[in-house]
């Protein structure tokens, strides 16, 4: 039953970290009709900058600052790279971002060597929150759960009750006629994506030191981005929100379930013709967890294409 | 493509094409081992681009998992050629990509199943990147199929006169298998399913007004551009007489859409040209840098930004200008080729500096003897301390951008 609520926490924390990079990609794309492949790389140098900046400044300089610098890397990004070949249709935007997300996984390993590197959880940080069946639970996991849901919450008050946050959601729904009402809408384009991509940094500096950090995390987390996106629907932030909870419940879930299709079958008395059939039938679910939010995408694909809430366009 | 790329008669390329096919050919006679190794690795890489082009310069379908129908083939035939080693059936070497071809139809068929639900192009990017992924996850558990972490090997087997244990035998039957597949592909765009293809590119919605189902018109270019990419993974398993699973990670979905765009997407042969032409840089450069990919990377975003069209359009309009103009327009290429480089060579030089100064052993060097040594960059020692250094680095990217601004153009908009 412990390991049941426990991963039923993990997962939830999980999925939390996931929206901070889900709903920047999800903005930037409503908005801006752009999917920015490199969304998941300004994770990455969230997560890198936020670990050269803690070795002089502190994990919580590094926590403040390291998302403001990719915050302007946003920004420069948008104006120079993105705007100038928006006149080129969507394929380019999507290459030139593309290429983008390349570029920087190759200046990562360049700068900070190919293999991961010890990005740690503060010792200021580790103690136990609270005790679940008798296992005590890392603080460090409900603090990130909680920067994400304070962040998520001030993101919708932003967007609900500010006269910017206004501007912004019309401009998600009719840029044009918001441009034509005299509204900087390159202002606000510019603004979003900034906001984006400081969330993803955010995402960055605190999931770094819970998971792994490495030149791969950007593809890992661009895949989970995109696989959330396709499940929730682009465009909406509430279907992201639900499916980044299913998609890091569901992960969480798969790991710790040491069965297999063998196992199974041994219930029904076909666990020895399983078996033969090879490694496929013999794996262990949680050898395959890192693939489950693929095969998700995949079924959500074939059941309903539109993803659990539907789509803008 | 449906127009001519350039106003040049196309005989003339025409001729000028089977010239450099035949210079090719004959390359066996003149060149050495390893650079008959390295122009088959970059016939394959030529071959596999243009099956990416199939489906994204074509039917306008960014496939960014691509590798996936590559490795699928690869697979396929190294599991061939060692059921050929064990005896069990018989199929000479020759026809092996034959069976890379079956298991990349049989591939891109099902993921097109999957990446054409939704029509934006946007997902079908996502998807099939994801599905590339998910394969790359899967993959190294899998024993029997793809051999865990070490991968598959086998040999080549001979076949009549050809004991294809020379280096020549195999880059003949790479080039050979090239410029078929090269040829079927051209021709295909001219059948009417490639014409549908090519009108999916171009207006989508008026398919099903005109009573075209749009998701099989969909599917059908991508089992087919999955069928050349596995016959391009089948050629790599007979050069490297192995497969490994990393054939599935993004680095090689990476790097044909690169090579693709690089060498320009509205040009039947730009993808080919840009594959050549990246991967033989890549083993040139590779020597020299640890950075090549990273230089790659940022070529791509240059001419993604400035020349869209890609290098071989771009070469085709310079020559369409000189025979226009004359001396002055191939002076003015000059001075644009010269100043690219300036830049090139700037931002190279900067950087090998600093990534070598950041690497741990300079840095130990430093902390042990307390002094910043030189550093080696084109051959030639740099003081990372001194002003010159950087005058020079970053005095010839300045020099190369003023010289831009003053003499170059900004070709059209990507089509």
């Amino acid at each position: 039953m412990d390991w049941f609520v426990i991963s039923l926490i993990n997962g939830a924390v999980y999925g939390l970290l996931l929206f901070l990079v889900a709903a920047g990609l999800t903005l930037v794309f409503g908005m801006m009709g752009i999917l920015n492949f490199a969304h998941a790389s300004f994770y990455m140098v969230g997560a890198y900058a936020a670990y050269a900046l803690s070795s002089v400044i502190g994990f919580w300089g590094g926590l403040l600052i390291g998302p403001l610098i990719v915050a302007l890397i946003g920004l420069i990004v948008e104006r120079y790279l993105l705007r100038p070949v928006h006149k080129y249709g969507h394929a380019s935007e999507l290459l030139v971002t593309f290429g983008l997300a390349f570029v920087f996984q190759e200046l990562i390993k360049a700068v900070f060597g190919q293999f991961l590197i010890n990005y740690a959880i503060p010792d200021s940080l580790r103690f136990s929150a609270f005790t679940v069946f008798g296992t005590p639970y890392p603080f460090y996991r409900v603090f990130v759960a909680l920067l994400a849901i304070v962040l998520f919450v001030a993101l919708i008050a932003l967007l609900r009750f500010t006269r910017m946050g206004i501007v912004v959601r019309a401009a998600v729904q009719r840029p044009e006629m918001v441009g034509a009402l005299g509204h900087n809408v390159s202002a606000v384009f510019m603004l979003t994506f900034g906001i984006g991509a400081w969330m993803a940094g955010v995402a960055g500096a605190v999931g770094g030191a819970l998971l792994t950090t490495s030149p791969n995390m950007a593809l890992e987390m661009a895949i989970l981005a995109f696989v959330v996106v396709i499940v929730g629907g682009l465009g909406s932030l509430t279907g992201a929100f639900f499916s980044c909870l299913i998609i890091g419940l569901l992960t969480t879930f798969a790991v710790s379930i040491n069965v297999s299709l063998a196992d199974i079958g041994r219930f029904i008395g076909l666990g020895d013709t399983l078996a033969a059939l090879g490694t496929v039938a013999t794996l262990k679910l949680s050898t395959y967890a890192g693939a489950m939010p693929v095969l998700v995408m995949l079924l959500v694909l074939l059941i309903r294409p539109s993803g659990l809430l539907g789509e803008r366009k | 493509m449906l127009a001519k790329a350039s106003r040049s008669s196309g005989k003339g390329y025409a001729i000028a094409l089977t010239a450099i096919i035949a210079l090719l050919a004959l390359g066996p006679f003149y060149l050495s081992d390893a650079w008959l190794g390295v122009l088959g690795k970059a016939y394959i890489a030529a071959l596999f681009a243009l099956s990416f082009n199939l489906l994204s310069g074509q039917a306008g379908m960014l496939s960014f998992g691509h590798s996936a129908y590559l490795g699928v083939g690869a697979f396929a035939a190294i599991h061939v050629m060692k059921a050929v080693q064990a005896g069990l059936f018989w199929l000479p070497t020759p026809f092996i990509p034959l069976s890379g071809a079956l298991a990349g139809v049989l591939a891109g068929g099902i993921a097109g199943i999957f990446a054409c639900q939704r029509s934006s192009g946007v997902y079908f990017a996502m998807v099939t990147l994801a599905i590339s992924e998910l394969i790359h996850t899967i993959a190294p558990n899998i024993q029997e199929l793809f051999g865990g972490e070490t991968g598959i090997s086998s040999y080549r087997a001979a076949f009549l006169a050809f004991n294809f244990g020379r280096e020549s035998h195999v880059y003949t039957l790479i080039l050979i298998w090239t410029v078929i597949c090269a040829i079927v592909m051209w021709l295909f765009a001219r059948t009417l399913f490639g014409r549908l293809a090519m009108a999916l590119r171009e207006n989508e919605g008026r398919l099903p007004a005109l009573g075209f189902n749009v998701y099989w018109t969909k599917v059908v270019p991508f089992a087919i551009s999955g069928m050349f990419a596995g016959i391009a993974g089948a050629l790599l398993s007979i050069a490297t007489e192995s497969a490994n699973y990393s054939l599935f990670s993004v680095d090689a979905s990476t790097a044909v859409v690169l090579h693709t765009f690089i060498g320009g997407s509205s040009l039947f042969l730009g993808p080919a040209i840009g594959a050549i032409i990246m991967t033989v840089f890549g083993y040139a450069a590779s020597d020299a840098t640890r950075s090549w990919l990273l230089y790659q990377g940022l070529i791509f975003i240059a001419l993604m930004l400035s020349a869209p069209r890609g290098i071989a359009l771009l070469a085709l309009d310079t020559i369409d200008d000189i025979a226009d103009r004359g001396a002055r327009a191939l002076l003015r290429a000059l001075l644009i080729v010269v100043a690219v480089l300036l830049i090139a060579m700037g931002i190279v030089m900067a950087f090998e500096i600093v990534t070598q100064i950041l690497t741990t052993e300079y840095q130990l060097a430093h902390t042990q003897t307390g002094r910043w040594n030189s550093i080696s960059v084109y051959r030639v020692k740099w003081d990372p301390l001194s002003p010159f250094t950087w005058l020079v680095a970053i005095g010839s990217v300045v020099v190369g951008v003023l010289a831009l601004r003053r003499y170059g153009q900004r070709t059209g908009p990507a089509p």
